[in-house]
């Protein structure tokens, strides 16, 4: 499973403050808690920051490779902002893989976001909607998927560099969405041999719930089972990534030891 | 029809590790002995490479052995009351490293003294320059008291020491860290148990870099697919990328292909059997060459027929075939 870390995410106030002071002690102290948990890409979003955009995503993604060198992936549901941000980071920071998070599978989306995914050898995470919005059943997701898979491959992006992510909203709002996220998944993975990759944005599901750390790493391991192969979490939350590690041992992705937690911990040099 | 390309992308290989030092790397021996580096399905050249041909040892043991049947005493039975003869026999017949066992040190098998041991060690590595690996007498108690001082004895000969198990670690792992050997980790014949162990290990800070696994030995009619899975598992498990089974293996065919009553047995067992001075050797040969297949990395074997044959096998399925490539 590759963690993405949902922490360095400006709808957090403590992120936002220090966009806007331009205070690098918050971001580096929660990249190691992060890194410690065991990230493998930052996913960074300046979420409802003032001034300006690209200035602020460019601020991040230095402020965190000053830290680690860890892949970034680079959130904004704008994609107007997206053509300018990423090609600015990817000339400060030449060296490091890149992820646009997200694209749809609408046409004028695609048309927009798959060349800029070629032209800086970014991966890209693509949602499972079109233009018409989040869809409220399976088939329209595993269509959207798949649109999005074919233009992506068509265009010469590796099949590893791409993400289809089966869009999760939350167990309050939309009860019946978790398991057809779950389904599209199992589906869209029998689409193309080798599968891209598969990924939710974890805490989605959980909104505004008390018992929320509970419902994401229960989640998780179901999205796991039906083939998920990355999430956007808090790698901070220990019980959730000692979820994901028991999953993957029980879904044959690792070698069972008595010590497999730390095992998995050793292997990413944690422990 | 297309035929579908099967190469998998593996993003892990099997460690390389070289057992022996010469005297340019501080130790007296004439060459060393590197093993593994596999990166892919064992003899599948499209799926990766074996830049290191499996490696043969061949048994010398601290005392003259009671049970060892006649085919095996016509080729050692004028030298097995002398380790450092018997060694010096060992590499006439070509071994690539000699295997010797510490069984003498056993409470019911000589109680060996640790001193004896360590002069037992001196006279093997003053006959002969091959690489060497030492086994305890699995007696945990007293392997405790003897391993640490023969370890120190070959100081700087970077032997392969064994073995470490999961409830017995902490002394032979720390001996062969102090005085630089490379370290058997042992887990009968199970894989979890194997990882375990290797966690265990480097727990203790020594390198999983030097380490080599032994997931004990089974012989052909004796279990010996169950070996060969685990073999087939932990490669897997390597070449997926898990740092704690890349180790290469060790397996012991000789002692347990001689074990097997179709092997010991004389030639009035049964007709059909053929004649024992064949039967034997075969056994051990069979059950070689099959574990080859499987990836094994060092075999120690005990019959110089045994040795030919493996020696052919090995010539022609791994040094021929990276010739060819």
């Amino acid at each position: 499973m590759m963690i993405f870390s949902e922490r360095i995410n400006g709808m957090y106030r403590d992120v936002r403050t220090a966009i806007a002071e331009r205070d690098p002690t918050v971001i580096h102290d929660l990249l190691k808690v992060q890194l410690a948990g065991g990230a493998d890409v930052i996913d960074i979003n300046i979420g409802p920051t003032k001034g300006d955009a690209v200035g602020n995503f460019l601020w991040l993604a230095q402020t965190i490779s000053q830290v680690c060198d860890k892949p970034l992936s680079v959130d904004s549901a704008k994609a107007n902002l997206l053509l300018e941000v990423v090609p600015a980071v990817r000339r400060a920071l030449p060296d490091t893989p890149l992820v646009i998070n997200s694209c749809t599978a609408a046409a004028d989306y695609m048309d927009k976001l798959v060349p800029l995914a070629v032209e800086n050898g970014a991966g890209m995470i693509g949602l499972t909607m079109d233009q018409e919005g989040v869809p409220g059943n399976v088939e329209k997701r595993v269509e959207c998927g798949a649109t999005f898979l074919m233009r992506a491959l068509e265009a010469g992006l590796p099949v590893e560099n791409i993400y289809l992510d089966p869009i999760i909203l939350p167990i309050h709002a939309a009860p019946k969405q978790q398991m057809n996220a779950v389904e599209a998944i199992r589906q869209l993975a029998m689409v193309s041999d080798p599968p891209p990759q598969f990924i939710i944005g974890l805490s989605n599901v959980s909104q505004k719930c008390p018992l929320h750390e509970l419902l994401n790493r229960t989640f998780l391991v179901m999205c796991m089972a039906a083939g998920l192969t990355a999430a956007i979490l808090d790698a901070a939350d220990h019980d959730m990534i000692d979820a994901l590690i028991t999953a993957e041992v029980l879904l044959g992705k690792q070698l069972y030891s008595d010590d497999y937690l730390k095992a998995w911990k050793m292997q990413k040099g944690l422990a | 029809m297309i035929v579908p390309d099967a190469k998998e992308k593996w993003s892990g290989r099997v460690n390389t590790v070289s057992i022996g030092a010469t005297r340019a790397e501080g130790g007296t021996r004439g060459r060393t002995v590197t093993i593994g580096g596999g990166s892919g399905i064992p003899l599948l050249g499209f799926d990766g490479e074996m830049p290191h041909p499996p490696a043969i040892a061949l048994d010398v043991v601290d005392t003259p052995p009671v049970d060892w049947p006649q085919p095996l005493a016509e080729i050692y039975g004028d030298v097995w009351s002398d380790p450092a003869a018997w060694a010096r026999r060992v590499k006439e017949l070509g071994a690539d490293l000699v295997n010797l066992r510490l069984a003498g040190t056993h409470p019911d098998g000589g109680d060996r003294t640790p001193q004896q041991a360590v002069e037992t060690v001196r006279a093997v590595l003053a006959a002969v320059d091959l690489p060497l690996i030492i086994w305890g007498c699995d007696v945990p108690a007293k392997d405790r008291e003897v391993m640490p001082k023969v370890a120190e004895a070959a100081r700087g000969e970077n032997c392969l020491l064994g073995a470490a198990t999961e409830g017995e670690y902490r002394t032979l792992a720390a001996a062969a860290q102090a005085y630089g050997h490379k370290l058997i980790t042992l887990a009968p014949c199970d894989i979890n148990k194997s990882k375990q162990v290797n966690i265990l290990v480097s727990d203790t800070g020594f390198p999983l870099a030097d380490v080599v696994i032994y997931p004990t030995t089974a012989a052909l009619g004796y279990g010996m697919e169950y070996v060969y899975s685990i073999l087939e598992r932990g490669r897997l498990a390597a070449l997926g990328g898990d740092r704690l089974m890349a180790q290469p293996v060790i397996l012991d065919v000789g002692y347990e292909a001689w074990r097997s009553k179709e092997a010991r047995s004389g030639d009035e067992a049964a007709d059909a059997w053929g004649p024992a001075a064949a039967r034997g050797p075969a056994w051990e040969a069979v059950t070689a060459t099959d574990y080859l297949q499987a990836g094994a990395d060092l075999l120690v074997l005990r019959h110089t027929k045994a040795v030919e044959v493996v020696r052919r096998v090995i010539q022609e399925l791994f040094t021929a075939a990276a010739a060819a490539r």
